[in-house]
């Protein structure tokens, strides 16, 4: 966009220097040439928004989004998907790369980069399967595949079962400084499993997952991160223990992160109630204990990144028992609301909440967004934190409904949503 | 014994793997050299009866070797390359492994130094039981064999038969653990090319992890003083491989920076697979050497490979045959020459042979008695007298 616009009389925060003030935003060519108090009225600009008070953050950062795009797209396209996120404030996304096929080659990740200029509204960035087909045995072409344009590479929601290849994968990604996420599950202990296990799946009548399931897979994944010096991102833990872990192991000298669905912060396993689909997700809803003890990570500023964990599936998969129904939950609009409700509820200060969808993120992957300074690209949310709402699944924009949001009451609205200086989405 | 008769005088390996790309003019006439020198080294002797690895070496076993190594050189490039050092005696080619090039090497050393040359290959993976190795070490030693060449895809095979036999052992590459001849022959076509090793760059590059040519190379080229670099992929990386008194590089560029030498490995088609590496094509453009990669060395830098090459996979083709910068044919010709030094060193060294019946033979101290074709004053070729 050229030309210069100013956002004047907003709340200006970036979680990035801890900045919370009265201010605005100077744009400049879809990059950001000013922040702070002294952008008012009185600034010389050709388009000039009031924001009347709203507040305004770089926009988020999701790392954890599936479409069905290619290969299932009645569930959610990368256009319909950039859609939601447009609506949700998330000004960037990375996709998954368990689609049909797999994005595990140079020319699928080049696809998903073209299809997304053509089509996305939001910006979009591919992931690589960590394993040819992500069958668990051959290691895909990492390096050729992260010049290609992929930021990091995962085996989505199939583990790399055996070690020995996990081994060899971290030390060959390592020779690339290449970013390692595993989802750490043991399939031996989650199969067929619909929820936390424990009392209240015991009195559903339902399969629970062990917490073990995750902590076995969890130990491995560090201590393999720790022997061949990769870079790990533990994708979406769950429990308190793990992220005991996971700081345990960074104090050590891990080059580890991780990151928490936010479903993971808002509900607990006594949320799937009535054996809700929705709610059928994995890693599942924990223990009200594990629910607090990961609010209080993201307040230490020891969870790197929240993720939405996007996974949208059509009814035909959820409107079954829930032991047969898909798991996966649409997650892009209503991640930063959730995490705005959080904040209302007084759970957790509003800049650790955002910090973990922007700066945390980007410094993850070393984008230049995710940040309100002179020369970052102006990906910026402007939300109304307090303005109450009822999720109804049907004003998603996203092809699937499949939200656990949906009926629930939710704190904080996206305002208005821009992408290099681009208005987006702006709530009618 | 008839020279002339060796099958390998007119064999077509002779015209393929020993035509170095540019040798220097024949001598005027093509009797081998004069022979001088005291053969047994006055100044130093050679103190080892086995060559297992380079490791256990020092700087004076190695230059022993090497200059004996370039006076075979000269003789090797005469028409008439016989040597009578090893007249009588029996050298035993004890291939488990299949080999062309190394076993032709020591298979043509012997017969140039006049030794009675068998080689048996016994190429099957299954010979890898102990005790039937054991057995073999055993029959073949009571048949008497002065010199035993042996490569085993077990590392450590070859120290194993070495304590059961009485005869020199020489290790032509066991497992993953050393290739003794290759790093010599390396340093001679280094020490000849570009001068002294000390302060050479030297970079070694590719399968590190499964190469017992990189471990020998690395001791060999540090005992002589040179910066050796590896570089490869982690999972080509050996644990523990900074200790080895090298640098580890992960980026071939970084790694080249500088170097005088470079040497490439050899892929096994197996590692591409997807467990060590993704695919041949990821591998050639990370760490295969061509052109752009090869600019970052020295402009002068030479390019050695222990072959047989993969073309495309580690190397481009057109730095491999590359007229003034390859010494990979010339690595060919040194490897005979090297290992002519290597038999006629441990030859030296046996212990007398108290019950000898058939195998008389001198223990070859010099002062031999055998004469070879148009020798005048002695079998062998004496390092010069410093």
């Amino acid at each position: 966009m050229t030309g210069r616009t100013a956002i004047c009389n907003a709340r200006v925060i970036d979680p990035a220097t801890g900045r919370d003030e009265k201010g605005g935003i100077l744009i400049e060519n879809g990059i950001i040439a000013d922040v702070g108090a002294a952008i008012g009225k009185a600034t010389i600009a050709d388009v000039k928004i009031d924001a009347h008070g709203k507040t305004l953050a770089p926009g988020l950062i999701d790392l954890r989004v599936k479409t069905g795009e290619p290969g299932a797209e009645n569930k959610e396209t990368l256009e319909t998907a950039s859609e939601a996120a447009a609506a949700g404030g998330v000004t960037t996304f990375v996709v998954m790369p368990d689609t049909d096929p797999v994005i595990d080659s140079v020319a699928l990740v080049d696809f998903i980069k073209r299809r997304a200029d053509g089509v996305a509204k939001v910006k979009v960035h591919p992931t690589g399967g960590l394993t040819v087909n992500l069958d668990g045995q051959k290691m895909s072409e990492l390096g050729l595949i992260q010049e290609a344009g992929a930021v990091f590479f995962t085996n989505g929601d199939k583990p790399v079962e055996d070690a020995g290849v996990l081994r060899r994968i971290m030390q060959y990604a390592a020779s690339f400084n290449a970013l390692v996420a595993s989802r750490p599950d043991t399939p031996a202990l989650s199969k067929n499993t619909v929820m936390n296990a424990g009392a209240f799946a015991a009195r559903l009548g339902l399969r629970g997952t062990p917490l073990e399931a995750e902590w076995i897979a969890l130990e491995r994944d560090l201590m393999l991160a720790e022997t061949t010096g990769a870079r790990l991102l533990v994708d979406c833990l769950s429990t308190g223990r793990s992220l005991k872990a996971v700081e345990r192991a960074r104090k050590a000298g891990v080059k580890v992160s991780c990151s928490v669905a936010v479903y993971s912060l808002f509900f607990n396993e006594l949320d799937v109630g009535d054996y809700l689909t929705y709610c059928k997700v994995q890693p599942p809803f924990r223990s009200e204990e594990d629910r607090a003890a990961l609010i209080d990570g993201l307040k230490r500023g020891a969870i790197d990144a929240v993720v939405s964990a996007h996974d949208p599936q059509p009814p035909e998969d959820k409107r079954l028992p829930i032991a047969e129904a898909a798991f996966g939950a649409v997650g892009l609009e209503t991640l930063l609301p959730a995490l705005l409700s959080l904040v209302a509820r007084d759970e957790v200060p509003l800049l650790a909440a955002l910090k973990a969808v922007t700066s945390g993120p980007a410094d993850l992957l070393g984008l230049p967004q995710g940040r309100l300074q002179k020369g970052a690209p102006a990906d910026l949310v402007l939300f109304d934190p307090a303005a109450p709402w009822a999720c109804d699944r049907d004003d998603l924009s996203s092809r699937s409904k499949n939200s656990p949001f949906d009926g629930r009451k939710l704190e904080g609205k996206v305002l208005r949503t821009w992408v290099n200086g681009a208005t987006v989405f702006e709530r009618g | 014994m008839t020279p002339h008769t060796s099958p390998f005088c007119h064999s077509p390996i002779r015209a393929t793997l020993f035509t170095p790309p540019a040798l220097p003019p024949r001598s005027a006439c093509d009797m081998p050299p004069e022979i001088t020198g005291d053969p047994s080294m006055a100044d130093y002797a050679f103190p080892h009866r086995h060559l297992l690895g380079i490791e256990g070496l020092n700087r004076l076993d190695i230059e022993t070797l090497l200059e004996l190594g370039d006076k075979y050189v000269e003789l090797n490039r005469q028409r008439v390359k016989h040597a009578g050092t090893l007249n009588g005696q029996t050298l035993v080619n004890l291939f488990f492994e299949n080999s062309t090039r190394t076993q032709g090497s020591f298979e043509i050393a012997g017969r140039r130094l006049g030794a009675d040359v068998v080689t048996m290959p016994i190429a099957t993976s299954s010979v890898k039981k102990g005790e039937t190795l054991i057995d073999t070490a055993m029959t073949l030693n009571a048949m008497r064999p002065d010199l035993l060449v042996i490569r085993h895809p077990s590392s450590g095979a070859v120290k194993l038969l070495s304590r059961k036999v009485d005869c020199a052992v020489i290790n032509a590459g066991d497992g993953t653990h050393e290739h003794p001849t290759q790093a010599l022959l390396d340093a001679l076509t280094i020490r000849r090319r570009v001068g002294d090793i000390g302060g050479l760059k030297i970079a070694i590059c590719g399968d590190i992890l499964h190469s017992r040519v990189a471990r020998s190379n690395v001791a060999c080229l540090n005992i002589l003083g040179a910066e050796v670099r590896l570089i490869a992929p982690r999972t080509l990386t050996p644990p523990g491989a900074a200790d080895w008194g090298a640098k580890i590089f992960t980026d071939m560029r970084a790694g080249l920076k500088g170097c005088d030498v470079v040497m490439m490995l050899r892929l096994q088609q197996e590692r591409m697979d997807g467990a060590y590496l993704p695919s041949a094509r990821e591998y050639f453009h990370f760490w295969g050497l061509d052109e752009e990669k090869l600019s970052h060395a020295k402009p002068t830098a030479f390019v050695m490979h222990p072959g047989p090459m993969n073309r495309g996979v580690e190397i481009e083709s057109g730095i491999a045959d590359h007229k003034t910068r390859s010494l990979i044919t010339e690595q060919v010709e040194m490897g005979v020459a090297v290992r002519m030094a290597v038999l006629e060193t441990l030859a030296k060294n046996a212990p007398e042979i108290g019950l000898a019946t058939g195998t008389a033979t001198a223990t070859a101290t010099g002062t031999a008695t055998g004469t070879t074709t148009g020798t005048t004053t002695g079998p062998g070729i004496g390092v010069k007298t410093r």
